[in-house]
């Protein structure tokens, strides 16, 4: 899947959140990272990226197909992706299990019992099997991640975007989190993340791009962002986050 | 401090209700004078709960369109459905029943005292559910309606699976407080000469001049009635509690 953006702008209000970023996203570049300080844009990129919004300007190819900006367009669009947030948002009136069996059967079409397998079968590879039937309440922050982690794969989406996905959790909960992302990469998941953590950033991305104030500052294959930064910027940032 | 506190109010509630129960139960009471009146007492009573359960099943439909009219997010109907909460929560039942009976069923020929009676008490009580449903909706945080956008759900289904089920529970405690309510209100339809349970217990009196005997089923006959809605609504939040 190759992804295309052009011109991609997002505002709310007077705030430009994402400032006419052009980006081309090959076949072959699977992982892509977002770097860059708290809001410069990354979480509206993914969501622009993800479909959850509809660009102020510009667009996205997929394919080489400009992606719909109606909301049914981009319902159906949202129903191929998979998208996992910083703060886990299951639903808490809804068992561990439940709430990946929810858009399976509702939004996918799977027969409840299929559904249900599937569910088992996901929760399972992520070492979660003992708790599906606890409710997100019982659970700690980084099996809830894991859960909605679950919940956003399970339908073997075309592509998968995570906002953040370990932010919220202690060093120990993030390192279970992100050796499941490392597994997915690998087995060559699709995969769009912004992420604070320099160190997986530098061994799993295929591309890095690092945003500030909207706007990509630079960009670059593999760990070079991180080996050879070319601008100032970078270079300060990455100073900061690297310090300790 | 907390457990004096507790102590002194623990001491005092005590003291109150025995002091009333030993008023009570000690008045010099007349029951002879009451006992013919007792079959109309207890036909009051079952007018009483006929028109309660219809007019509660009338205000949870009125209350979920004004709900819906209010969040559609069409001007039009959102203001017509706020404007009708405003003016019925902020006029007095009395007036519009009198309103309601003598001027507008008047005017269309209408003259169903019970039909009148129902159609105004499910626009009153109506009128302040669809206040605590439109409370519950919107307390659901934003974080779930993005969760369930992301995984694909249509607005339709979002409200469905993920904002009803949590709202529920939220509004049980001053749903059932509403109910109770709505079956007290019931009483001011004395105005239009409804023979419900407060009516003949006026009858009772004004004919005997036995106050007490005439007035105090009603604390038995509408506790009767009000306290089994607080029974299930506590059984009910019970079932639908899922925070630990």
């Amino acid at each position: 899947m190759s992804i295309e953006t052009t011109e991609l702008t997002k505002h709310y209000g007077e705030t430009r959140a994402v400032d006419g970023i052009s980006l081309t996203l090959p076949d072959e570049v699977r992982v892509v990272v977002l770097i860059g300080p708290s809001g410069g844009g990354k979480s509206t990129l993914l969501r622009l990226l993800g479909s959850l919004e509809a660009p102020s300007s510009g667009s996205i190819t997929r394919n080489g197909r400009v992606l719909p900006v109606t909301e049914e367009g981009r319902l159906e669009i949202r129903r191929r992706n998979g998208f996992l947030f910083q703060s886990f948002n299951l639903f808490p009136h809804l068992s561990a299990l439940e709430n990946i069996v929810l858009p399976l059967v509702r939004v996918h079409g799977r027969s409840r019992d299929e559904a249900t397998a599937r569910a088992r079968e996901v929760v399972a590879r992520f070492g979660m099997e003992d708790h599906v039937t606890k409710m997100p309440g019982e659970l700690s922050g980084g099996q809830q991640q894991r859960i909605a982690l679950a919940r956003a794969m399970a339908h073997e989406p075309d592509l998968l975007l995570l906002d953040e996905p370990t932010s919220a959790l202690d060093p120990e909960k993030k390192a279970e989190v992100l050796d499941i992302v490392a597994e997915l990469c690998e087995a060559g998941q699709r995969i769009i993340l912004s992420t604070h953590e320099m160190g997986f950033a530098r061994a799993c991305a295929d591309e890095a791009i690092f945003l500030a104030d909207g706007r990509v500052v630079e960009s670059g294959r593999g760990s070079a962002l991180f080996e050879a930064p070319r601008t100032e910027a970078l270079r300060a940032f990455l100073g900061r986050v690297m310090k300790w | 401090m907390k457990n004096a506190v507790s102590l002194l109010v623990s001491v005092v509630l005590t003291a109150t209700f025995c002091f009333v129960i030993w008023v009570v139960a000690t008045h010099d009471y007349r029951w002879e004078a009451i006992a013919p009146y007792r079959w109309n007492l207890l036909s009051g009573w079952w007018v009483t709960l006929q028109i309660s359960s219809a007019s509660l099943v009338g205000s949870v439909l009125l209350g979920v369109l004004l709900t819906a009219g209010q969040l559609s997010g069409h001007a039009i109907p959102s203001l017509l459905c706020r404007v009708f909460v405003e003016v019925i929560r902020g006029t007095p039942l009395l007036t519009q029943i009198l309103i309601g009976y003598y001027l507008i069923a008047n005017a269309v020929g209408w003259d169903s005292r019970f039909g009148v009676g129902l159609v105004i008490l499910s626009c009153f009580s109506g009128a302040y559910l669809s206040e605590i449903f439109r409370a519950g909706v919107e307390s659901i945080p934003r974080s779930q309606w993005l969760s369930a956008k992301a995984i694909g759900l249509t607005p339709a289904q979002t409200y469905r699976h993920v904002v009803i089920p949590q709202a529920v529970r939220r509004v049980l405690p001053a749903s059932a407080g509403q109910f109770a309510n709505l079956i007290k209100d019931s009483s001011l339809l004395f105005v239009i000469s409804m023979h419900e349970f407060t009516m003949q217990a006026r009858e009772a009196n004004s004919n005997t001049y036995a106050t007490f005997e005439a007035y105090l089923p009603l604390v038995l006959g509408y506790f009767l009635l009000t306290f089994p809605i607080s029974l299930l609504s506590r059984h009910l939040e019970n079932r639908f509690r899922y925070e630990h």
